[in-house]
C-alpha cells in the first residue's frame, strides 16, 4: 500500500480565501482519487486584533486600516460571490473579528485527538457562516463539542496555553519558508501551492507527486526484467 | 515584501490570498502553466503589496 501524500496547509480561521481554498483543495484532492494525508498548521493574519473587538469586518477594516467603507463592501461582495460559487454561504452582517489565537491552540489540540480537520471545518464555518465567536474559550469549549471534544478539556488546555508553543512553531516555520499570505498548500514537502487555486490546480500538483513516486518503482522494475 | 520558499511554485501565481489582515481578488489571475520560479511569486506579491491586497 502507498503512502498517503502528504499536504500541509497554512491557513488562518478569519482567512475567507483559506475556506475557499479549502473547498477547492478538496474538490481537486476528490478528483484526484487517490490517498491524501492533510495537515492543518496555523497562520495569524492579525495577531494584534482584540479578543473582544466591538465591530464586523466592515468595521475592523475600515476603521483600523482605513479603507474606505463602500471599498470594503466591494471586497467583501465580491468574496462573498465567490464564496457561493464554492457552496458556501458567507454571512459577513454577523461575522464576529477576533483574534484567532485560541482557535489555533484549539486546532492542535483537535490533531492531538485525530479531529483537526473536523475541526477546522467547524471553526471556518462558525466564524463565516453562522455568526459564532471563535475568539473566547467558552465559545470554543462549545463548538469543541460538535466534532467530539471533551469541553472541560478543551477549556483546560486553552487556559493553560498548552498548544500555543505549537501555534508559534507553525508561524515561524511559515516565516522560516516565506509564506507571507493563506493559504498555502505544501504538496509531499516539494510544491507550494500560494491562494484559492481552481480544484484542478490541486489535481494536477496531486497527480505530479504521486508521478514522481512511482518513477523509481517503473525503473526497479525495468531493472529487474 | 518578496518570497523566497524552498518549494517550487506550481498553479495560477496571482490566486487570491489573505496578506496581512486584507484579502482582495487579484487582478491579474493567468494561468501557470510550468512550475513557476519562486522569484515570479515575488513579483505577484510585490504587487498584491502595492495594491494594498
Amino acid at each position: 500500500m502507498s503512502t498517503p501524500i502528504k499536504v500541509d496547509i497554512w491557513s488562518d480561521v478569519q482567512c475567507p480565501w483559506c475556506y475557499i481554498g479549502k473547498r477547492k483543495f478538496e474538490d481537486g484532492a476528490a478528483q484526484f482519487g487517490g490517498e491524501v494525508e492533510v495537515e492543518y498548521h496555523s497562520f495569524e493574519l492579525a495577531p494584534d486584533t482584540p479578543v473582544d473587538f466591538d465591530g464586523s469586518p466592515k468595521d475592523f477594516l475600515s476603521q483600523r486600516k482605513g479603507i474606505a467603507p463602500d471599498q470594503v463592501d466591494m471586497m467583501l461582495d465580491r468574496v462573498t460571490g465567490i464564496a457561493k460559487s464554492v457552496g458556501l454561504d458567507y454571512d459577513y452582517d454577523h461575522v464576529h473579528q477576533t483574534n484567532t489565537i485560541k482557535a489555533h491552540e484549539l486546532l492542535h489540540f483537535a490533531k492531538s485527538k485525530g479531529v483537526q480537520l473536523e475541526m477546522k471545518e467547524a471553526l471556518l464555518k462558525a466564524y463565516f457562516i453562522d455568526g459564532g465567536h471563535v475568539g473566547r474559550i467558552a465559545d470554543l469549549a462549545d463548538l469543541a463539542t460538535t466534532v467530539g471534544l471533551d469541553r472541560d478539556e478543551v477549556v483546560a488546555v486553552l487556559e493553560a496555553q498548552t498548544y500555543l508553543a505549537d501555534v508559534k512553531a507553525d508561524v515561524a516555520q511559515a516565516e522560516a519558508y516565506g509564506i507571507q499570505g493563506v493559504p498555502f498548500f505544501v504538496i509531499d514537502g516539494k510544491y507550494g501551492v500560494s491562494g484559492a487555486q481552481e480544484a484542478a490546480a490541486f489535481t494536477n500538483v496531486l497527480e505530479q507527486a504521486r508521478s514522481e513516486r512511482d518513477e523509481p518503482a517503473v525503473t526497479a522494475a525495468q531493472d529487474a526484467s | 515584501m518578496s518570497m523566497t520558499t524552498p518549494f517550487q511554485m506550481v498553479g495560477d501565481q496571482a490566486a487570491a490570498v489573505c496578506i496581512g489582515d486584507v484579502c482582495e481578488i487579484p487582478q491579474a489571475a493567468a494561468p501557470v502553466a510550468e512550475p513557476a520560479h519562486p522569484s515570479e511569486q515575488a513579483l505577484v506579491n510585490r504587487q498584491l503589496d502595492e495594491d494594498l491586497v
